[in-house]
Formats: structure tokens, C-alpha cells, sequence
């Protein structure tokens, strides 16, 4: 079963089309990587997904609701965190997570905070006020905010944007408990090392979907440069993306012996969609 | 009513949070009622000091109440949060009660600080009855102004945005409501505009209830508008103030 369903959404701004005619599933359990550069619309699309933006066209279920008409019902089942942390400075990041638990019916709220301060390391800090915390613990804060009600689906925009390294490795470890746990999460990304985590993805182009597929499936559109060092001299050839296309070109070799080496280099994902981007601007 | 409180204990504690604000927003009207009291000692004999003090005082917290009030709301557009309530479940009745809530203590507080300065440096010498008249009324107002703060908030995006409206409401409140000069003594048009302000009926009840002799009956037409204005501004704020882009 799908836990969102988009068909040719639309949202214009006057004259500008922040998204053309979206199309989109995302099965239960799955997180999927909305992936995407800078003024593509992702966060147009997660805006109206939330029901927070009213469309121009289109139809669009998230949970088996429409955002807009069961307002109510859906908002109890998703947690959401927004691009910029969105947080009370002045307040405490118990505070800070207490508040938004508090629009939901969440049971044992007081414990429920301390679990979830617990879960994303801020325990230590859980009383200081969120002015003193550097910009990765504002987030950690942010993904509490959206967590502490144990959402359903868990929409993420940009959750990692100018998080290092480390953080991004505990948030994504995070994320995958969450699945395991049978949330579905829905993240915008613009960084392909991160897309390539997800269990799907699909590439949003200006406000259209250009692309969706598992990681793997976009990576074998790509190609793969394949160089064989035979008799001290180098064959170079262009091959497919997909591991069956390296078999292939390697069979007629058979290995033999006088195949000194194999070189094989792959089209990143990044490179790959960026070829998918420019196959479609033409 | 559960979200419309979380909401106001929110405020409040964000108020009492920032000691350095609730200080200046309770001191600000106390050092102008000074300021007024060292202009008005240079008046010459005979000069009616009750006219203006009480209803300047009156003005001050209408001003701090509307503006503070105002700000915080679109502080909590630009910061995301506004957004992030609504994406939470909360409602917008919710959030405009929870606000009222949230600053019917501080306004309280101003317009009993304000008030009680004022009636003590220019030695104004009022009975029970009137002091809690004076009392309910800048009270009134005070509520008014925080519905009238949330209302000019839906307005603007960014807090630069509300300051355009500063001059739009304090500037016909101080000349057409009554503060400075009788109404009556203005053009038709300029008197139907004073009217539309909520100063205008807290300075009405004010200069009624400061002559000796005053009975509920004289005042409680201009104190059902002052009420009458804020429940109006709550309807309007509560349709415009938008849950979706």
C-alpha cells in the first residue's frame, strides 16, 4: 500500500510554477529521498503534502487523508521538520519538545520528551535555553520536535543541510530505526551520497519529477568506463550501468593471461543525475 | 481549551524568559508618565492635569500592548514556528487565544504600574469606586490593543512590516480620540475616524469617570464598544490569520 499518493500536482505562485504536475507514490515503510537542486520545489511539495500550502491542481493522499480536508486526523499521524529549525529560542529544548507534544494526544508526555531527548543525545542539555546550542543540536532539537508524538510518516526537509559528517551518520541511523520501526519517511536531500541511503528515490527538475527509482536503478542509467591493460596497451570502452553489462563486456576476455589489469569506474549518482537533468533541458 | 492554554503557558514563559523585555516594556510607560510629569510641572497655574494624565497613561499601554504583541506574533511567522503549530494540530482560534492569554498578564501588569504611577506623582485623588473604573477601563483597552496586535500581524511577513502601521493607529489615536482636544471640535469626518479607534472609548469613559459625581449609567455605553471592539478584532483576526499558503 502507498502512503502517498500525488497525481499531477500543481502550485502556482501568479505566474510562476513552483511544481508542474507532480506524480508521486511512496510505499508504507519505505524512506524515500525526494532529491533535488536548490529552487526545485521540494519543499513546495512537502509543504503541500503537510497541508500547510493549498494546491493549484491535483490531487494528493497522505495516510489514505487529504491534507487539507482531514487537516485534523492526518496532523496527529505525521511529524514534520521544517528546513530551518523553526524552534523557541528562548526556551528549552524540553520545552521546546513539550510544547509541540503537547498539540497531540501523546500519552505520558513528561516521560515521552525525556525518551526522546534521550534518543537524539540531548539529555545533557535538555534544560538550557536553545540560543546557546550550536546549529546540529538546533536540528537534533527540530527532529525531537517531530518525533515526540511517534508519527506515522515523518516528513524531513533537508534535515542534514550544514550538519557534519558525524551527525549526518547518527541522524541517518536514527532514520533507519524509524523505518525499521514502521514509519515511512519522506526526505528532501540535495546531496547524493544521502539519496543513495534511501530505499527510493525520485529527482524533481523545476517543479516536475524527471526521474524515480531505487538508488541502484538510477545508478545503472549511468555509465561505466571500463579499461582493460592487455599486451601493455590499454582497451577503453564505455559500458552500461549495470553489473550485467560489465559480464558482458568482459566475456570475451575470458581472463586470460595476458589481461594484466581491469579498471572499472562508474558514473557516480550524482553524475548520473545531473545527465538526467540535462537529457531533459535538452 | 488544551492547546489554547499550552499555548499561553508558552508565551508566558517566553516573557518570563526574557527579563531584559519584561522589565523595559513595564519601565517604558513608567519613565514616559515621569517625562509627562516634568512637562506638565511647567504649565502655568490652573493647568488641568487630570484631563490628560490618566488617558496618557491609557495611551502608553494601548501602544506597548499592540506593538509587543504584534511583534511576537510575526516573530513566530519569520522563526517557522507559526507554521510548525499549524503542522502540529493547533488551530487558529487556539493560537489567537492562547496569545490574549499569554498577554493579558503583562498588559494587566502595565496598565496597573502605569495607572498607579500616574495617580501618584501627579497627586490625583480618585475614590474606590473611580480607581477601579480607571482600572477596568485601561485594562479594556489593554486587551483591545493585544486583539488589535494579533489582527495587524496577519499582515506583515517580517517585523520590518509592522512598523508602518505604528503611525497608521498611534497618530489618529493621539489627535483624533480625544487625548489632546475635545472631540467635538473636530471635522465630522475626523470625529467618525476617532471613533473607529479604541482609544477613543477609553478616553470617553476616562474623562467621565475623573468628574466628580459620575454614575455607571454615563459610561457604560463607551465601556460595551471598548469590549465590543476587542471581541470584533478577535473575529477578524481569527479570519484572517491563515493556516495555509
Amino acid at each position: 500500500m502507498n502512503a502517498i499518493e500525488v497525481e499531477r500536482l500543481t502550485k502556482r505562485y501568479g505566474k510562476i510554477e513552483a511544481l508542474g504536475g507532480v506524480d508521486l507514490r511512496v510505499p508504507e515503510g519505505a524512506v524515500f529521498g525526494l532529491v533535488g537542486p536548490n529552487g526545485a520545489g521540494k519543499t513546495t511539495l512537502i509543504k503541500a503534502l503537510v497541508g500547510s500550502l493549498r494546491p493549484t491542481e491535483g490531487r494528493v493522499s497522505v495516510l489514505g487523508l487529504n491534507p487539507l480536508r482531514d487537516r485534523a486526523r492526518l496532523r496527529q499521524r505525521i511529524g514534520y521538520m521544517p528546513q530551518s529549525p523553526a524552534l523557541y529560542d528562548d526556551l528549552s529544548a524540553r520545552d521546546n519538545v513539550a510544547f509541540f507534544g503537547a498539540a497531540h494526544h501523546t500519552p505520558e508526555l513528561r516521560k515521552r520528551v525525556s525518551e526522546i531527548l534521550e534518543f537524539t543525545d540531548l539529555a545533557d542539555r535538555a534544560n538550557d535555553p536553545v540560543h546557546t546550542f550550536s546549529g546540529g543540536m538546533r536540528r537534533r532539537v527540530s527532529l525531537a520536535c517531530a518525533l515526540v508524538h511517534r508519527p506515522d510518516m515523518l516528513f524531513l526537509d533537508e534535515p542534514t543541510a550544514a550538519v557534519d559528517p558525524q551527525l549526518r551518520s547518527r541522524f541517518w541511523t536514527a532514520f533507519r530505526e524509524l523505518a525499521r520501526d514502521g514509519a515511512t519517511l519522506f526526505i528532501s536531500t540535495h546531496l547524493m551520497d544521502e539519496a543513495m541511503l534511501c530505499d527510493r528515490i525520485s529527482i524533481l527538475r523545476r517543479g516536475r519529477v524527471i526521474a524515480s527509482d531505487s538508488p541502484r536503478g538510477i545508478l545503472e542509467r549511468g555509465g561505466t568506463r571500463l579499461t582493460i591493460g592487455r599486451d601493455g596497451a590499454e582497451e577503453r570502452s564505455v559500458i552500461g550501468g549495470h553489473p550485467e553489462d560489465l559480464a558482458e563486456a568482459l566475456r570475451p576476455y575470458g581472463l586470460s593471461r595476458d589481461v594484466r589489469s581491469v579498471g572499472v569506474e562508474a558514473d557516480s549518482l550524482e553524475s548520473v543525475v545531473l545527465s538526467i537533468i540535462g537529457k531533459e533541458e535538452g | 481549551m488544551r492547546h489554547t492554554f499550552a499555548i499561553a503557558r508558552r508565551v508566558v514563559k517566553q516573557l518570563l524568559r526574557n527579563p531584559r523585555f519584561l522589565a523595559l516594556s513595564v519601565a517604558a510607560p513608567l519613565v514616559i508618565v515621569y517625562l509627562l510629569k516634568l512637562f506638565f510641572d511647567t504649565m502655568p497655574e490652573g493647568f488641568d492635569v487630570a484631563r490628560y494624565a490618566v488617558p496618557v497613561a491609557a495611551f502608553l499601554v494601548h501602544f506597548l500592548a499592540f506593538i509587543l504583541c504584534a511583534i511576537a506574533l510575526v516573530q513566530e511567522r519569520t522563526a517557522g514556528t507559526m507554521e510548525r503549530m499549524f503542522i502540529n494540530g493547533f488551530r487558529r482560534v487556539e493560537v489567537i487565544g492562547g496569545y490574549v492569554l499569554g498577554f493579558l498578564g503583562l498588559a494587566t501588569f502595565q496598565a496597573v504600574a502605569a495607572l498607579a504611577e500616574a495617580i501618584w506623582l501627579f497627586e490625583l485623588d480618585y475614590d474606590g469606586e473611580t480607581l477601579i473604573t480607571l482600572f477596568v477601563v485601561v485594562w479594556l483597552l489593554a486587551v483591545a490593543s493585544v486583539m488589535l496586535g494579533i489582527f495587524v500581524s496577519t499582515f506583515a511577513r517580517r517585523e520590518a512590516q509592522v512598523f508602518p502601521f505604528i503611525p497608521l493607529i498611534t497618530i489618529p489615536s493621539v489627535f483624533l480620540s480625544g487625548l489632546l482636544v475635545d472631540t467635538d471640535e473636530l471635522p465630522r469626518w475626523a470625529e467618525w475616524l476617532g471613533q473607529a479607534l479604541p482609544l477613543f472609548w477609553a478616553n470617553d469613559v476616562i474623562q467621565e469617570v475623573i468628574e466628580a459625581n459620575w454614575i455607571f449609567e454615563d459610561v457604560w455605553a463607551s465601556f460595551a464598544v471598548l469590549a465590543g471592539y476587542g471581541v470584533a478584532l478577535l473575529l477578524l483576526a481569527s479570519l484572517t490569520l491563515r493556516e495555509t499558503e
